[in-house]
């Protein structure tokens, strides 16, 4: 039978990481007193350097990375506790979360030891940025199409080629792009190779896009001849696909697909109880369901985290448990929406009404990013034997 | 035909599962539907002690914990059995419990008195049982499904080859795992009996991926599904029942809302912590 329909067993965080929990919670408490809720909702996509800095100096960044290059040597529980965390309470973490997340694994996995010692251990200060040079305007589920193109040169490559819908591009330091060393878009898989890119470089124009909301985290990235140093290629030349496929499961596979909505969540939850007076059968029923498929998913996110501690790479598992989480970050404003809508006579809270204005207009991002739910269900199909 | 989930689960949980395959395929299922006498294959059953697994041991059971009896419940599931083995087998571990007698035969939970098993308990392992038993018929469905997908030809093709199709067996797929942890938080308690919470939380999702995983099946199907003949219904027809025994989604739903409003935890991750840390999780 499929891996697809083998047991996820309920797996429980070992006593170590879960005790992360309570110095992490004190920290930020601490450090986002000050922060509205409105602004917390904004969940990951939230930046601030200072904090991430800050963060990283606690030792909170690079849990799983290991120690000599100034991570924490831990397990993948370990950040899945921190994380939980960072996201109840709404931390911008925007400024690390891609290079912890993906990037600095990525360089430790394939990088030569140089880069390692470069890169690594400047992520784990959180101090450099990292943003995600996949999505291009030819390749967006079709990552196989992309055109970007380096070409060798006397001393390294030349970068010709754009990105597109490249969060935080115009704050961070460095791009992970993934672009053709040969061949061409009909080569598909074959040809492609990743590349750790100085954003500073000659050659390289930013150009923000205004998202719904009016505002610009996600940007275009324009490489015009850029001339990069030979140790700029990431891996080996032209496993750029199998590279990427495995950055995509470090992507995919953490709790951030859960709790997109949380912070709203727990705003109107306080509100509840705030208002005096108890919750009507409605209330009490999406209390419950939200609370109910937030603890189912939670377990399996935990499940796919004990995979990967056992060595495994849940590609398949990572899938169902994102298409189902953002299913939940997209039902908690819809829903809440529906049920505070059936009294428009009341009086919101500004912080609530302003959060919940916010993660309703943004909310349809959540199955976009980090591969829709039509890519992913794909994946799943292929798990079942279909593809 | 035995099920997937035997590979991980204890060897009480696999030779059960085993047993069921044997004894209880579609064509016996069909034949206790429809009127054949109960008996004999409740007299084989109950002489292969499979009925005492939660009794306790000085009352001559096996004394198995309550998480590896989802998955006893589960094979209950996933192999349609049309007589209340799940229900007698808490009926019976309860009775012993409690220092009762324990009548022979098939036992519903609803006839237990309430000075054996009070209304709340009743709920609570109601919304636990029907959560495994809707995990193992919604696995047995999607198994069905995707087979039926890759064997029936329209269009020249399987029709597994075409993405609509495929993405619904992707959706029930999903479902079918969000049911099977539900399923594993429902019997997770330290004690003898489910945590009402989390029972009512596995019921809440359970539940839904029962219909979920019901239509989608139908749907792959196409008519044949809705036929006596196809095997498909003998779990369906089950799924359909099972959501709303013991209260509906919504029911579950509604209990997990009061718990968490006559409690002391605004924030909804500290309330999920605070049920999983209570069984151990």
């Amino acid at each position: 039978m499929s891996s697809v329909l083998d047991l996820l067993p309920l797996t429980r965080i070992p006593p170590e990481d879960e005790a992360l929990r309570a110095p992490v919670r004190a920290f930020l408490d601490d450090a986002l007193r000050v922060l509205p809720p409105e602004e917390r909702a904004r969940s990951w996509s939230g930046f601030d350097a200072a904090f991430s800095r800050a963060l990283g100096a606690r030792g909170f960044i690079g849990l799983t990375l290991p120690k000599e290059y100034g991570g924490a040597g831990r397990s993948a529980f370990a950040r899945f506790v921190v994380v939980e965390e960072l996201l109840r309470a709404g931390a911008p973490v925007a400024a690390h979360w891609i290079g912890d997340r993906q990037s600095a694994p990525q360089i430790l996995r394939f990088g030569t030891r140089a880069q390692a010692e470069r890169y690594v251990p400047a992520v784990c200060r959180g101090e450099l940025v990292f943003c995600i040079g996949m999505s291009e305007p030819g390749a967006g589920s079709d990552l196989a199409a992309v055109r970007s193109r380096a070409t060798r040169t006397p001393h390294g490559w030349r970068l010709d080629g754009q990105k597109v819908w490249t969060t935080n591009a115009h704050r961070a330091h460095l791009i992970l792009a993934l672009v053709r060393t040969s061949g061409d878009a009909t080569s598909r898989h074959a040809g492609l190779s990743q590349f750790i890119v100085d954003l500073s470089l000659p050659g390289i124009t930013v150009r923000p896009i205004r998202d719904l909301n009016g505002e610009s985290h996600f940007n275009e990235v324009f490489f015009d001849g850029v001339e990069l140093p030979e140790d700029a290629l990431l891996g080996e030349e032209g496993a750029g696909w199998k590279q990427v496929t495995s950055e995509l499961v470090s992507e995919r596979s953490g709790p951030e697909r859960i709790y997109a909505s949380i912070v709203l969540f727990d705003e109107w939850l306080s509100w509840l109880r705030a208002r005096g007076r108890a919750p009507g059968e409605r209330e009490r029923v999406l209390t419950g369901r939200v609370l109910s498929t937030m603890t189912v998913l939670r377990s399996l996110s935990a499940a796919v985290q004990g995979r990967i501690v056992a060595g495994g790479s849940p590609a398949t598992e990572a899938a169902l448990v994102k298409d189902l989480g953002t299913t939940l970050e997209q039902y908690i404003p819809d829903a809440l929406a529906d049920v505070i809508g059936e009294h428009p006579e009341e009086a919101l809270p500004d912080a609530l009404a302003l959060a919940l204005r916010h993660v309703a207009q943004i909310a349809p991002s959540f199955s976009l990013r980090g591969g829709t739910r039509e890519v992913l269900r794909g994946m799943i199909a292929r798990g079942l034997g279909l593809r | 035909m035995t099920s997937a989930m035997s590979n991980d689960d204890t060897s009480i949980a696999a030779a059960f599962d085993a047993w069921l395959a044997d004894r209880c395929a579609p064509a016996v299922v069909r034949a206790l539907e429809g009127g054949a006498p109960a008996e004999p294959w409740w007299r084989e059953l109950e002489a292969a002690g499979w009925l005492d697994a939660l009794v306790p041991e000085r009352e001559g059971g096996a004394g198995l914990p309550l998480a590896d009896v989802r998955a006893l419940v589960e094979a209950c599931g996933y192999h349609a059995v049309p007589l209340p083995v799940a229900d007698t087998l808490v009926a019976r571990a309860t009775l012993a419990r409690r220092g009762r007698e324990r009548a022979r035969g098939p036992l519903r939970l609803a006839d237990l008195g309430t000075d054996v098993l009070d209304a709340e308990a009743r709920v609570t392992w109601q919304a636990a049982l029907t959560s495994a038993l809707i995990a193992g018929a919604a696995g047995r469905v999607l198994e069905l499904s995707v087979a039926h997908a890759q064997q029936r030809v329209q269009f020249g093709r399987p029709i597994g080859n075409f993405q609509a199709v495929q993405h619904q067996l992707a959706v029930m797929a999903e479902h079918v795992a969000a049911a099977r942890i539900a399923a594993q938080l429902a019997f997770a308690a330290r004690g003898d009996e489910p945590d009402a919470v989390l029972a009512a939380m596995a019921k809440s999702v359970a539940g839904e991926a029962a219909s979920a995983v019901a239509a989608g099946g139908h749907a792959v199907h196409g008519a044949i599904g809705i036929t006596a003949e196809c095997d498909l219904q003998l779990y369906t027809r089950r799924l359909v029942a099972w959501r709303t025994e013991g209260g509906s989604p919504s029911h579950a739903a509604r209990r997990v809302g009061d718990a968490w409003w006559s409690g002391r935890t605004d924030r909804a991750i500290d309330f999920m912590l605070a049920r999983l840390s209570a069984a151990g999780l």
